[in-house]
């Protein structure tokens, strides 16, 4: 026990302190290791006056508000359909497993391949149904390549979801549904009155694991967009990993990374307390 | 609820294919060629077949190395976890450990913490290691990353495992060590695959530590030789789809045999957890 928990928290919990102290120091690479300079908090007065910064925070927490509210309502619709699905159900959802255990970088290089504005097969589709007129270049122009690359998020992670909330709503025993359809509750009553409230404890966490995820969201966009156009897509991560591994300034990169920390800590926080509100509301 | 038959079956059938119409597209597409992988309007099924794209992919692009360091990495960093995570799980179900669920919670939040988080004082260690560029550079990160979720199943296996079996056990004479290899870790077999599962699949898809840590090509996993395939200007999505399909067909077997598995495993992750 002892040395396996040694192990986690020296590559684990460790870092995410020292990416804290690093933040406040201006970091020179010297051969083999490398030197600490006190900074104070000029690394973060730096940031600030990026626009690409202020940009970069605002991106991820709307695409991640965004992404996981679609994955869950989706996810959430799916996972109905899978319950009382009879025929195929087990096919149906080994096949739900696949985007989850797809390598990320090979789905966006799939949906390159599918947005390409040439020779799209997108396009293709849509000017056969005469949806548009003439090819559009999906990743081109800003929000068209933001939207885009919110249904390929959405396309990989909502399955997962999916089977989540199936899961919950699996829990709930039999009677309880049957006794609802007894007293002569229609479908949709069943759902938001009694399967709803009886998931909210798995869909919350189901939330909380997707917004942590969404918060870190970096192989999509890099690969797909690499930022773009412009820096229309680009996440924090993507800007932090610049920063660190293209410019190879340290000091403001941790200062990138210390401010996901500080957006995930704030979230479950928030989410927490949201969350210990639902649990009294529920126990009233 | 027969009513709902018909609207349930068009729902399952829209589901289908809004996951498997993406798949299906990068699978054919491995199988065109050059020309027709450009072509537009695109063929819905290829003609001519080829299988060339499988054999460029390994001879020109070096497939074989990248996909010899994923399966090197990814099987160590999966042994490895299941070796410490079968042992402290065990702890944590059966001796009183001080302040165990506050650990266990810290380490879970930790384990799901963006990577970016992470990313730069973890490059640093392991250049002051000369770990840069190494198989135990990716090894130790990701079985320290994957520990906390593989205990934490294990742990809800080895609870559900009547005390009696060892006291029985113990009552015969077995040494504690013995007693655990032969009667706990035998009835845990369903845990070990899915731990197993959650930690090959994370490992096998990470991508943003084996870029930074990884970056030359003698140690490259998938990901990033997929990332970084081929040329500057044009994309060869045929040799790339043909590459990533023969990446995806190990992980894709595995769960499709233990989907039942990596179901549970999803489950307990988010209701008990």
């Amino acid at each position: 026990m002892a040395p396996a928990l040694i192990v986690v928290s020296a590559v684990t919990l460790f870092p995410i302190v020292y990416s804290i102290y690093m933040s406040f120091n201006h970091i020179h690479l010297t051969l083999h290791g490398f030197r600490f300079h006190w900074a104070g908090l000029s690394n973060y007065r730096l940031l600030w006056a990026s626009g690409l910064y202020r940009y970069a925070i605002g991106f991820t927490v709307v695409y991640a508000a965004i992404t996981v509210l679609a994955e869950l309502i989706l996810g959430t619709l799916a996972a109905l359909i899978l319950q009382r699905l009879r025929w195929g159900r087990s096919s149906l959802l080994a096949l739900l497993l696949l985007p989850w255990s797809l390598i990320t970088v090979i789905s966006a290089e799939m949906w390159s391949y599918i947005y390409n504005g040439v020779y799209g097969v997108l396009d293709a589709i849509l000017l056969t149904l005469h949806i548009i007129h003439t090819p559009v270049v999906w990743l081109g122009f800003p929000q068209l390549a933001i939207a885009s690359t919110m249904f390929a998020d959405i396309w990989k992670t909502m399955p997962f979801v999916a089977i989540l909330v199936l899961a919950g709503l699996e829990m709930i025993p039999v009677e309880v549904i049957e006794a609802s359809h007894m007293d002569g509750a229609t479908a949709w009553q069943i759902f938001w009155r009694v399967q709803l409230p009886l998931i909210r404890s798995t869909m919350s966490l189901a939330a909380l694991f997707r917004i942590l995820q969404a918060f870190g969201l970096f192989d999509l966009p890099f690969v797909l967009t690499g930022g773009g156009p412009g820096t229309a897509t680009e996440s924090i991560a993507v800007l932090g990993y610049q920063v660190m591994f293209q410019d190879l300034s340290f000091g403001p990169g941790a200062a990138v990374a210390a401010s996901t920390t500080a957006l995930v800590l704030i979230m479950a926080m928030v989410f927490l307390w949201v969350f210990r509100g639902m649990a009294e509301e529920g126990m009233a | 609820m027969k009513r709902d038959t018909m609207l349930v079956r068009m729902g399952a059938l829209l589901l289908a294919l809004f996951v498997a119409a993406p798949l299906y597209w990068m699978l054919i597409t491995s199988f065109k060629t050059p020309f027709t992988v450009g072509q537009t309007p695109p063929q819905w099924f290829p003609h001519p077949f080829t299988w060339m794209n499988y054999r460029t992919s390994f001879t020109y692009f070096d497939f074989q190395h990248y996909l010899m360091n994923s399966v090197i990495v990814a099987v160590a960093s999966t042994l490895v976890v299941l070796v410490l995570a079968s042992s402290a799980g065990y702890a944590l179900a059966r001796f009183p450990v001080r302040g165990r669920i506050g650990i266990m919670m810290a380490l879970l939040v930790v384990s799901v913490f963006p990577e970016i988080a992470v990313i730069s004082p973890l490059y640093l260690l392991m250049r002051l290691l000369g770990w840069l560029n190494s198989y135990q550079g990716l090894i130790v990160p990701y079985t320290a990353f994957n520990l906390p979720f593989a205990i934490w199943i294990l742990r809800n296996y080895f609870l559900s495992i009547p005390r009696e079996m060892e006291e029985v056990a113990e009552i015969d004479g077995a040494h504690p060590l013995r007693t655990f290899v032969s009667i706990i870790i035998p009835q845990a077999t369903p845990g070990l695959f899915t731990a197993a599962v959650f930690t090959f699949t994370a490992t096998w898809t990470e991508f943003l530590m084996a870029l930074t840590i990884n970056s030359s090509t003698p140690y490259r996993t998938i990901p990033v030789g997929i990332a970084l395939f081929g040329a500057q200007y044009t994309v060869p999505y045929g040799d790339l789809f043909a590459a990533s399909m023969v990446s995806i067909a190990p992980i894709a077997i595995l769960v499709l045999i233990f989907r039942n598995a990596v179901v549970s495993g999803l489950t307990q992750g988010a209701v008990k957890g």
